[in-house]
């Protein structure tokens, strides 16, 4: 079990990627605070997994200061923060609303910097242990190179991709580690949604064609699972990646190591 | 005129990106020498000067730098491709693509920098692909990352007297380009696909690569150095997964 003894809060816990990362946390031993807007979240269903849940809209001050003191009060460290809470908007510069856009950086970017600020002191007492604590934020491979009719979501995850950098190098000297992890194509509700034609790409095609067409698309042929996401988060949040700081992690299945793949 | 009374080398000049860089410096009035594999060709412009020279033989580039003597700006883009992913590429498949887009740059950039002037301008034509993979050109592509690298190290290794920069041409309009729409099972199809890839919605002329190569040469980018400049239409910001065309 890699995370035994460790305490870890996931934002965005109830989400596809959440509840991947949750449930490896729990597996490899570690006391896990599921920290979302509901305890359904956007799946809609309630599990008992075993973790606490948390009430948290990442966008309110308050909340990440309620949800900082309940960590301190039942276990007066936080050794691991996932800052997967997240939201995207599917359009353009143009069509985006300043209420959309605050928005996107309200859960996006600004939900990251609340949710970091108090967890901050409660990662530096568990650091005093001797194991740094390990921060890990979601950014995008959007945050490299852009999907078209997604701007502030793109934006969001530039932001986000700095922001890891900036406290990589701050709290460096503290014990907490701080990393990103830039995910391209998962199957979450999030893509099927996408395929679905709900959103700009989809366009109520052939779901089945539409799938094949993506996953050709990658070296791997295939997309991403939540799993492979909470595989990568898992081995961040251990002691074994100790060393790992300030980095933008992208995984992809190779799909940005490419140039656009034209149909020759 | 931005290039008034400076002298520049652009390696491979007989044909697309070379040529187009060498008439662009013309105009802004450079005085050109240039080189390539082969005699000089019929079309090259008036004044510009030829010499018929291998980029990877080494002993040769310093010959030719000893006759032509320094230069302001030295612009390397002779460069070749061949289509082959690893396991495919032969030694001679090596030697030609290394010997070329590698061990030339290397060659010119050492026996000139000694000869330029304060101030001078090296010019590399890295590649998109030398950041990301196009598929089937393992050795084109890991060349192009050598010229990026190299880039870096000649600006921090040898300023200020000399700066130095790549370009990192897309899709350019040249032999090379047709060539690869000949390939396809259908080049009409293949060439709209490719097009719509791009956010200008047209491939690149070798035009375009001069512009930024006049850029770069004159003395308005005296503050450029150790960088990449992309220039591709808008390529590679994209996701390569655009749903419009799946």
């Amino acid at each position: 079990m890699m995370l035994n003894g460790k305490i870890a809060l996931v934002t965005g816990a109830r989400g596809g990627i959440g509840r991947a990362i949750v449930a490896r946390f729990l597996k490899e031993g570690a006391t896990v605070f599921a920290a979302d807007l509901t305890p359904e979240g956007s799946l809609d269903q309630h599990d008992e997994d075993g973790s606490h849940f948390v009430k948290l809209d990442v966008t309110q001050e308050a909340d990440s200061v309620a949800a900082m003191d309940h960590v301190r009060t039942t276990q007066g460290k936080l050794d691991i923060l996932v800052n997967a809470a997240g939201i995207e908007i599917e359009k353009t510069v143009e069509e985006t609303t300043l209420e959309e856009w605050n928005q996107s950086f309200a859960v996006n970017s600004t939900g990251t910097f609340l949710t970091s600020k108090y967890a901050i002191p409660l990662m530096r007492e568990a650091a005093k242990t001797g194991n740094s604590a390990s921060l890990i934020n979601f950014g995008s491979y959007d945050g490299f190179i852009a999907d078209p009719g997604l701007a502030a979501y793109c934006a969001t995850k530039g932001a986000v991709h700095a922001l890891t950098r900036a406290m990589a190098c701050d709290h460096g000297p503290e014990g907490i580690r701080v990393n990103a992890i830039c995910p391209g194509y998962i199957d979450t509700p999030m893509l099927q949604s996408f395929f679905n034609g709900d959103g700009s790409g989809g366009g109520g095609g052939n779901i089945e064609t539409l799938q094949q067409a993506v996953r050709d698309v990658h070296p791997t042929r295939t997309y991403g699972t939540p799993q492979d996401i909470a595989n990568l988060v898992n081995w961040l949040a251990s002691d074994e990646a100790r060393y790992a700081s300030g980095q933008l992690w992208v995984l992809d299945g190779g799909l940005s190591a490419q140039v656009q793949q034209m149909k020759l | 005129m931005r290039l008034a009374g400076k002298r520049a080398f652009v390696t491979g000049g007989k044909q697309g990106i070379g040529r187009g860089i060498i008439e662009a410096f013309m105009a802004e009035g450079a005085a050109v020498n240039t080189c390539g594999r082969g005699l000089q060709p019929d079309d090259l412009p008036e004044n510009v000067i030829w010499y018929t020279l291998d980029v990877s033989d080494a002993e040769a580039v310093a010959e030719i730098v000893s006759i032509v003597g320094g230069t302001d700006i030295l612009v390397n883009n002779a460069g070749v491709q061949i289509e082959k992913t690893v396991t495919e590429s032969s030694d001679s498949d090596w030697d030609l693509v290394m010997g070329v887009n590698a061990r030339g740059v290397f060659n010119c950039c050492r026996a000139f920098i000694p000869e330029m002037s304060q101030g001078g301008s090296i010019i590399n034509i890295g590649s998109i692909s030398g950041n990301a993979a196009d598929p089937s050109m393992a050795l084109y592509n890991a060349s192009k990352a050598f010229v990026h690298g190299l880039t870096r190290s000649i600006a921090v290794d040898h300023g200020p007297a000399v700066r130095c920069n790549a370009i990192c041409p897309g899709w350019i309009e040249t032999g090379m380009l047709d060539a690869a729409f000949d390939l396809a099972h259908d080049p009409e199809k293949a060439k709209s696909d490719a097009l719509a890839r791009h956010a200008v919605k047209r491939f690149g002329k070798p035009a375009d690569i001069a512009a930024m190569a006049v850029w770069l040469a004159s003395d308005d980018s005296s503050f450029a150095t150790g960088q990449l400049f992309t220039v591709d239409g808008g390529l590679t910001a994209a996701s390569p997964l655009n749903p419009g065309l799946l």
